[in-house]
């Protein structure tokens, strides 16, 4: 992989087959068992990881089809956390806004087994999957720690104690997404002293998402995150991040998102293309890695496929422009 | 010691039968409901908020704001000029609004929120405010592609709500807040802000500046001489020295934000009344309303209602006396 060109990739997330959608549905009202649930899981999973081998993408993810939300799925799996009522994001769509009670701890593994089996499923890498410790803390109502920095630290712990399982399982590449990082920008040295935590002593690729916010506000300390590669949403924001670039030049690998995920309607190759050949110009196409901007939960499974195609296919064509060019 | 709510209260709560508009807004999506039986759903939602406020013993009520996806959303649907944008998170808010694109000079009809207004007056048994989104906010989070500068922006918005006012003076509200945590938020702007704010004076009876998510410390004092009846702000999102300069808005009627909207514990009655003694120290008694830091939607519907409830317990509890400093 070191050497590939524009490798592409994903977020992380993928639109749900109507099946698993339905079976969830039918689980959260009891009327499909916890056992029942998990085989569609895993279908979906296969079915996903078979997907993004058939177009051809370079690093993969499970896709997660046993995940409602980023923050839930860890909240309901760690000890100190309760799962809060229904609050909504925008427009119709509402989610459990987890609560930290007490104590945060991390029982047992919560993503590992999963990733051994998209891992099993496949020659090509699958990336591990984390939720940061900021957003875990920014996203959760916090009634048991005394102050914001208190309850990040812990939950950096419980982070990196995953981290260091899922690269014991084989993992290459670690993603901690931290998508609030912004939320406080005078709060960007925390989020930076959590992820020290998390990623010390780890050898696999680590990556870090960050989307939906002021970027400009945390540019350029957001370099001092101890992460290889930062995973931006560009094409929501009309690439206007990379003007950042100019005055600070931006020192890590780049995911760089090239298709808008909260659009029914996916940019056509040409459109994709241009985003890779805006972020050549500050980032060496060995360390530049073509995306969609963000996860695409929220698409439906043919959307998000669609979406992955054209990433896919405009790196296609910006390789081959970048063949042509003489060493 | 008299209570309000700021913004917008929860939608739906967790319980199926709460939860109505979201499944009419599915089957709405979906061509299954039309607009007419959509907009019963919403006005039984508003209704029903309405009656929780009113029940846990708050003052002074909103129309709950049922219909509006996010503060900006009214205004970018109706105004012309404006289109509906790219979401983006809502300052420092696990939730999203929708950016408003300015294409062209934005006008407006001044009707926007005048039927909402006039549903909540006839449903309403306590004292009911009207809110716009504030100019600074609205031009801070917009993109703009026709004005030539912030200044022209912010100024054209501030008119364009000016216009809102009068309509909803027009329908009888005698109360408007005007949400803008972007005069907090950004206070470099005050000037401008102080600018808008002169168009806005005038256009309905008591206008009330509503801040939230950060302390007005940079500009407590120059808050203090704008043209409103009344200043909002938030004494729990982050720390603030404003206890000890209340006596800057000795003319006008402060909302003091002491529920905390963005976290689920719920304060006690004690605490509540506590942050009222603190502030009057310097605000007298009958100048100084209770209110929640902000929309009261950052909280499941359930908490919210403890919330209201925690609210009104304290105030009640307030003696009035003045702790000593």
């Amino acid at each position: 992989m070191s050497e590939m060109l524009l490798p592409t990739t994903t977020v992380g997330s993928f639109g749900k087959p109507d099946y698993l959608t339905k079976a969830r549905a039918q689980h959260g009202r009891g009327k499909l068992g916890a056992t029942e649930l998990e085989e569609l899981e895993r279908k979906a999973t296969a079915e996903w990881i078979k997907r993004q081998e058939d177009i051809d993408l370079d690093v993969l993810v499970d896709g997660e089809m046993y995940r409602g939300d980023m923050v839930a799925y860890f909240a309901e799996r760690l000890e100190g956390f309760t799962l809060g009522g229904l609050v909504r994001s925008y427009g119709n769509r509402y989610y459990h806004k987890p609560v930290i009670s007490g104590k945060v701890g991390r029982p047992r593994p919560m993503t590992v087994s999963w990733f051994e089996y998209a891992q099993s499923l496949t020659d090509r890498p699958v990336k591990g999957m984390l939720t940061g410790p900021y957003t875990l803390l920014d996203w959760s109502y916090n009634e048991a720690y005394p102050t914001r920095r208190d309850a990040v630290l812990a939950l950096a712990e419980v982070v990196r104690d995953e981290a260091r399982d899922l690269e014991r399982a084989g993992a290459r590449y670690i993603q901690i997404d931290e998508p609030a990082i912004h939320a406080r920008p005078e709060e960007i040295g925390i989020a930076i002293e959590a992820m020290g935590i998390v990623t010390a002593g780890l050898s696999a690729k680590t990556i870090s998402h960050v989307c939906y916010g002021d970027f400009a506000a945390i540019y350029p300390q957001v370099l001092d995150l101890a992460v290889d590669q930062l995973d931006l949403a560009m094409a929501n924001y009309g690439y206007r991040w990379l003007d950042l670039f100019d005055r600070d030049p931006f020192t890590k690998e780049l995911a760089i998102g090239i298709v808008d995920v909260h659009a029914h309607e996916t940019e056509s190759i040409a459109e994709a293309a241009e985003g890779i050949r805006k972020g050549l110009r500050y980032v060496k196409p060995e360390k530049l890695w073509p995306h969609p901007d963000c996860g695409l939960k929220t698409r439906t499974v043919e959307e998000s496929l669609e979406k992955c195609v054209a990433v896919v296919e405009a790196t296609k064509v910006v390789r081959k422009e970048l063949a042509r060019v003489p060493a | 010691m008299k209570t309000t709510v700021i913004g917008a209260y929860p939608k739906i709560g967790d319980e199926p039968s709460e939860q109505e508009l979201r499944r009419a807004l599915h089957r709405h999506d979906r061509g299954e409901l039309g607009d007419s039986e959509l907009d019963a759903v919403f006005d039984d939602a508003t209704k029903a908020a309405i009656a929780e406020i009113e029940a846990a013993g708050i003052d002074v009520t909103n129309d709950a704001q049922i219909r509006w996806d996010d503060l900006l959303a009214p205004f970018a649907r109706a105004w012309s000029g404006v289109e509906r944008g790219p979401l983006e998170r809502f300052y420092d808010n696990n939730t999203y609004f929708r950016q408003p694109v300015i294409k062209d000079a934005i006008s407006s009809d001044g009707q926007t929120l005048v039927r909402d207004y006039t549903f909540a007056k006839g449903v309403a048994k306590a004292t009911l405010k009207a809110a716009v989104a504030g100019p600074l906010t609205f031009a801070a989070l917009a993109q703009d592609e026709h004005y030539r500068s912030f200044e022209d922006r912010v100024l054209a918005v501030a008119d364009a709500i000016a216009k809102e006012m009068r309509g909803l003076a027009a329908a009888g509200a005698r109360r408007v807040d005007i949400e803008d945590p972007a005069v907090v938020a950004s206070p470099r702007h005050i000037e401008l802000a102080r600018e808008a704010y002169g168009r806005l004076a005038g256009a309905a009876h008591a206008l009330a500046l509503v801040t939230y998510f950060f302390p007005p410390d940079a500009i407590l004092e120059s808050l203090a001489s704008f043209p409103v009846a009344a200043i909002a702000i938030d004494v729990r999102s982050r720390d603030t020295t404003a206890f000890e300069r209340l006596d800057a808005f000795r003319d006008k009627y402060v909302l003091l934000g002491v529920v905390d909207a963005r976290n689920t514990r719920v304060e006690t009655a004690e605490e509540i009344a506590r942050y009222a003694e603190r502030a009057l120290r310097l605000v007298p008694e009958d100048h100084l309303r209770l209110a929640p830091t902000t929309s009261l939607e950052y909280l499941p519907r359930d908490v919210a209602r403890k919330k209201l409830a925690a609210l009104v317990e304290g105030a009640r509890l307030v003696s009035g006396e003045k702790v000593p400093a």
